[in-house]
């Protein structure tokens, strides 16, 4: 679904030329829930950013679906972000201004759909997640869990090919910190393809794999066997 | 503190150089708008102020019918009021024109264009100082003359010129004082001489001739209405019951068919700029202008502080921290507001500053728009200045001084507050005032230019362009018969034939764009015509290129054209209500008139005024339109044009007039001159058009930027979801197109009510169509889509990892 060739980012000031990513090269299939650990400034973010579409890279290739992205003009990349990807963000980034149902309609309308199918599809989904209730709500009457909730309604509401999330439970406490990975979890179970920042070995234990990245490299991959786990840990 | 604040001051201006920079130059046009307005007001309500009998003296403003006034009054009316009115002091006639006349101090002859011919106690009512001699013994006789001190100099240089013998229309005259005209006065004679006495004696009968300006000296100026009864009683007796008698009336009938002459007074402080009359001799203020301007002005101001209003809360908003931190330090409220105000106060005065730059710039151009002599000076002005610099920091700087001071400290420290919505609605509200402010003047100016375009293409009805018209000074005196001047003038037009190049000439009392010199009114079958009387010689019509609608014009082959043959417009035609008026007799002025010809109607006045109904005579039809010959009309070949104006201006000066300079101009052009005023304001509204849309962008930019970076978190997450450029730009649009559409339909009704008011002054008018309107529109939301579309296409180019990371 995703490879990843010899991909490098450098950030260029007058003085200082910074390697974000040098020539790393990652491959990540249908059905994947990929985490990617590493220390502040490891690139890993940027890393998320690239595959996200959201940052270019300086060199190398990026394949998604087969595309090359790297070089793609900034429409196409747009088309193609909004067809296949979900983001999940830290902080959220709901839009303060619109409801909850409008937050998460917007994907919808960019992807020209019908208003009376976006309606469905949105309660559909607000069901799913449990926030059938608050969609006349606004973000910030919601606390932090539900948000990131509807944050999530947000990303899979157009059915992406691929969720990307940049520590999804980093201003969560831990409980909804622990609802949100066992929604992602859900996700994965049910077939989608997951890519996750994080900071936490806790959360990276639900993947399937671990990247562990540093200083714009990768150091290592590893495979995580947990998937019995989930029931106990839930309970604390 | 005071450092404290200028530093943080300092700082604020350097980070936000663009829009301070706008701020300060929105506010500083504004107040030099205001500065303009105010120097013109000033100067016009300062004519007459010095005058120690502004409330005392009165001009008789004589209504002829329901919106003519007159400033003349006839001559026996002065010693009439007097003996039946107590309460009139004394009156004083004053002639309705300065004569241009050359006056001889031995071999000296000086040309001078303002000379007064006035009663002798001219300067009992117009007190200037006296260097020579004194204002009681100035005209004491009738051939007195007093001189200003300007014309004593050219006279007489250093020599005093008190009890010197000079010769004016060929009378001895002896000057008898000198005067200083250093006051802003609505009469400014070059010299004063008392030949109105004698006018007054000879024509002390007429009571019907109203020839002369009558001013009356009251006891007491409450007692103005007392004397107006008392005027118009004097008027029905002896006015208008000998008249009714005349036709063998009823005087009610008589009022109720031909009116009556209603008297006014008007005081002197008050007739420059708020006459009914036409005015006095030299021109009225014009007080439409003057109110258009000041309101116009206050409105700019007022659009530049709403700017700075505007942008200092959206501003404020980023400053929420600094407020918060200082608060938490122990800043009162009070503290937080006076902070505020300084900076307004700073901002203020730096304004000003530059605005009285711009004054002092562009001030010669705004003198010469206004045909005035305007300085930046005097007491009074600086005081207005304060006025306005109180004014502005109170307006622009106490309610977002106020607005920053409530921020309430938590909710600024716990972050987020720079997307709060707090203060929007009232920025979006001063928006909408702008948009409607920026809509009224765009149709405005629109409408403005129609009507001008209108008044330019117009049918004249007269051709004029290889017309000359030559001022003719014509030769009076109580010894010259008309008979001697049509000889003259028949010698001149002989001579004018011989000169190469010269195709026609012929004579006229009248100038095209300045109306006809002097009505005759005459009754058709109970109809009453106030016939404007255009004295002509054979020919004159017919170069003008004036059109015949029925009969023929004056020719030298019909003797009784010399007569009794008479010739009017169709607007006279149509007042006298005649199917078939060639042959018809009329009785004019106690003489038989036939009419021969009726022509097509021509602009006589400026194409602002109505045509009014015409009466056309040869001059010899009527012996006294021989002194109305003022000008002589010559066609001349277009090829050879510069060499025949040369070639008349030799023989003019030679044999003509050696005295006076030849002075000509063209037809067309002098026509065109006549309304330059409304030619003016068209010019003065297309600037301030100018100006308002250039502030109201300013604040447009402002705002849109501030809001724009606002919404950039939002915009940054609509991109992440896949949002395309286009749709963002319509996103952000939307709230600018339906603020302008609100405030373009605040400003439908305004703009059509005062367009409307303006065009009155118009007797051949547009009608206010749907275009200016839709223009108008058009033109607003191409501008406002202009601004916010650079602002928000910026926006939707920005790295949005910024601010969906370090929000």
């Amino acid at each position: 679904m995703i490879t990843i060739k010899k991909l490098s980012k450098v950030f260029r000031t007058e003085e200082l030329e910074t390697r974000a990513l040098s020539e790393i090269s990652l491959t990540i299939n249908q059905g994947d829930f990929v985490s990617i650990m590493g220390p502040s400034g490891s690139g890993k973010s940027t890393l998320l950013n690239i595959i996200g579409l959201l940052d270019s890279a300086s060199d190398g290739s990026y394949e998604l679906l087969g595309q090359e992205m790297v070089g793609l003009k900034e429409k196409l990349k747009s088309q193609a972000r909004k067809e296949n990807i979900g983001f999940i963000f830290q902080n959220f980034n709901l839009i303060d201004e619109l409801s909850v149902f409008d937050n998460i309609e917007l994907p919808l309308i960019y992807n020209n759909v019908p208003a009376s199918e976006r309606k469905n599809r949105v309660n559909e989904i607000a069901k799913i997640l449990g926030i059938a209730h608050r969609l006349k709500h606004y973000p910030q009457q919601l606390s932090g869990g539900q948000q990131q909730r509807v944050a999530v309604a947000r990303a899979l509401i157009n059915n992406p090919k691929i969720i990307l999330a940049d520590e999804p439970t980093g201003n969560l406490d831990s409980k909804n910190g622990n609802e949100v990975m066992e929604l992602l979890t859900d996700l994965h179970a049910s077939g989608s393809t997951i890519l996750m920042v994080t900071h936490s070995d806790y959360d990276a234990s639900f993947s399937q794999k671990t990247i562990l990245m540093k200083d714009g490299m990768i150091l290592s991959e590893k495979v995580n066997h947990r998937n019995v786990d989930v029931l106990v840990n839930s309970k604390n | 503190m005071l450092k404290n604040w200028i530093n943080i001051f300092v700082y604020q201006i350097k980070n936000n150089k663009l829009f301070t920079a706008l701020n300060v130059l929105g506010l500083s046009i504004g107040i030099a708008g205001l500065i303009f307005a105010i120097l013109y007001w000033n100067d016009e309500k300062s004519y007459d102020q010095w005058n120690p009998n502004k409330e005392s003296v009165f001009l008789v403003a004589n209504q002829m019918d329901a919106t003519t006034y007159w400033a003349s009054s006839s001559a026996p009316i002065g010693a009439s009021i007097k003996e039946v009115s107590p309460e009139v002091e004394s009156f004083c006639y004053v002639n309705g024109n300065y004569d241009n006349e050359i006056i001889r101090y031995n071999d000296k002859k000086i040309q001078s264009q303002n000379v007064l011919v006035a009663q002798q106690n001219f300067f009992d009512y117009f007190p200037y100082p006296f260097i020579e001699g004194s204002a009681k013994k100035g005209l004491i006789d009738g051939n007195s003359i007093c001189l200003s001190e300007d014309l004593a100099k050219q006279l007489f240089g250093d020599e005093p010129a008190f009890g010197k013998k000079i010769i004016l229309q060929n009378q001895v005259v002896v000057v008898r004082g000198v005067y200083q005209l250093d006051k802003k006065s609505i009469f400014n004679p070059s010299c004063v001489v008392n030949f109105m006495d004698l006018r007054i004696k000879n024509s002390i009968q007429q009571w019907g001739n109203f020839q002369y300006i009558l001013l009356l000296k009251l006891k007491n100026p409450a007692q103005a209405d007392f004397v107006t009864k008392s005027l118009a009683k004097v008027y029905y007796e002896n006015m208008t019951l000998p008249r009714a008698e005349d036709q063998g009336m009823k005087p009610e009938e008589y009022i109720k068919k031909f009116g009556q002459v209603i008297p006014h007074l008007e005081a002197l402080g008050t007739i420059r700029l708020h006459t009914k009359t036409g005015g006095l001799i030299e021109s009225n203020g014009n007080y439409q202008l003057l109110m258009i301007i000041v309101g116009l002005s206050v409105l700019i101001l007022a659009l530049s502080i709403v700017n700075y209003i505007n942008s200092a809360t959206a501003n404020a908003v980023k400053r929420a921290k600094e407020v918060g931190v200082r608060k938490i330090i122990g800043a009162s409220k009070s503290n937080i507001i006076q902070q505020f105000i300084f900076e307004t106060a700073i901002i203020s005065i730096i304004s000003i500053l530059i605005s009285l730059v711009i004054v002092e710039l562009s001030l010669p151009y705004y003198n010469v728009f206004l045909e005035k002599k305007l300085v930046i000076q005097s007491n009074q002005f600086y005081l207005q200045l304060s006025a306005i610099f109180v004014i502005l920091v109170v307006a622009a700087g106490i309610f977002p001084a106020v607005y920053v001071s409530n921020f309430e400290v938590l909710k600024v420290l716990r972050g987020n507050f720079a997307r709060s919505k707090s203060g929007v609605w009232l920025r979006n509200g001063m928006l909408i005032f702008q948009f409607a402010v920026a809509s009224f003047f765009i149709i405005g100016s629109y409408i403005v230019h129609q009507q001008i375009n209108h008044m330019n293409s117009r049918d004249l009805g007269f051709k004029g362009n290889q017309v000359l018209n030559i001022s003719y000074r014509n030769v009076y005196g109580e010894k010259i018969s008309n008979n001697f001047r049509m000889n003259k003038y028949e010698q001149i037009k002989n001579e004018l034939h011989r000169i190469k190049g010269v195709q026609q000439v012929a004579g006229g009392g009248f100038v095209l764009g300045y109306g006809a010199k002097s009505v005759i009114s005459y009754h058709h079958k109970d109809i009453n015509i106030d016939g404007n009387n255009v004295p002509v010689d054979f020919g004159v019509l017919e170069m003008m290129d004036v059109k015949l609608a029925k009969g023929r014009f004056l020719s030298p082959e019909y003797s009784q054209d010399t007569i009794n043959s008479m010739l009017i417009n169709e607007t006279a035609l149509k007042l006298l209500n005649e199917k078939d008026p060639i042959g018809k007799k009329i009785n004019w002025d106690s003489k038989e008139a036939i009419i021969v010809g009726v022509v097509k109607d021509f602009n006589i006045g400026n194409p602002g005024e109505p045509i009014p109904p015409i009466t056309i005579f040869h001059f010899k039809s009527v012996p006294w339109f021989s002194n109305l010959l003022n000008n002589i009309y010559v066609k001349a070949d277009p090829t050879t044009m510069q060499q025949t104006i040369a070639d008349i201006e030799k023989v003019w000066s030679r044999k003509v007039d050696s005295n006076y300079p030849f002075t000509f101009d063209f037809v067309d052009k002098e026509y065109a001159r006549s309304y330059q005023n409304y030619v003016k304001q068209r010019n003065l509204f297309s600037l301030l058009n100018i100006f308002v849309i250039v502030i109201a962008l300013i604040g447009l930019f402002a705002l849109a930027s501030f809001s724009i970076e606002r919404r950039m978190k939002e915009i940054a997450i609509r991109k992440t979801l896949g949002a395309e450029t286009n749709v963002l730009l319509k996103e952000l649009c939307k709230q600018y197109i339906v603020f302008s559409i609100i405030g373009f339909l605040i400003a439908l009704l305004p703009a059509y009510y005062l367009l409307n008011k303006w065009l009155e002054n118009f007797a051949y008018r547009i009608g206010i169509s749907v275009y200016p309107f839709l223009i108008g529109f058009t033109i607003l939301l191409a501008l406002t889509l202009a601004v916010v579309l650079s602002r928000a296409y910026q926006a939707t180019k920005v790295d949005v990892l910024k601010y969906l990371k370090y929000e």
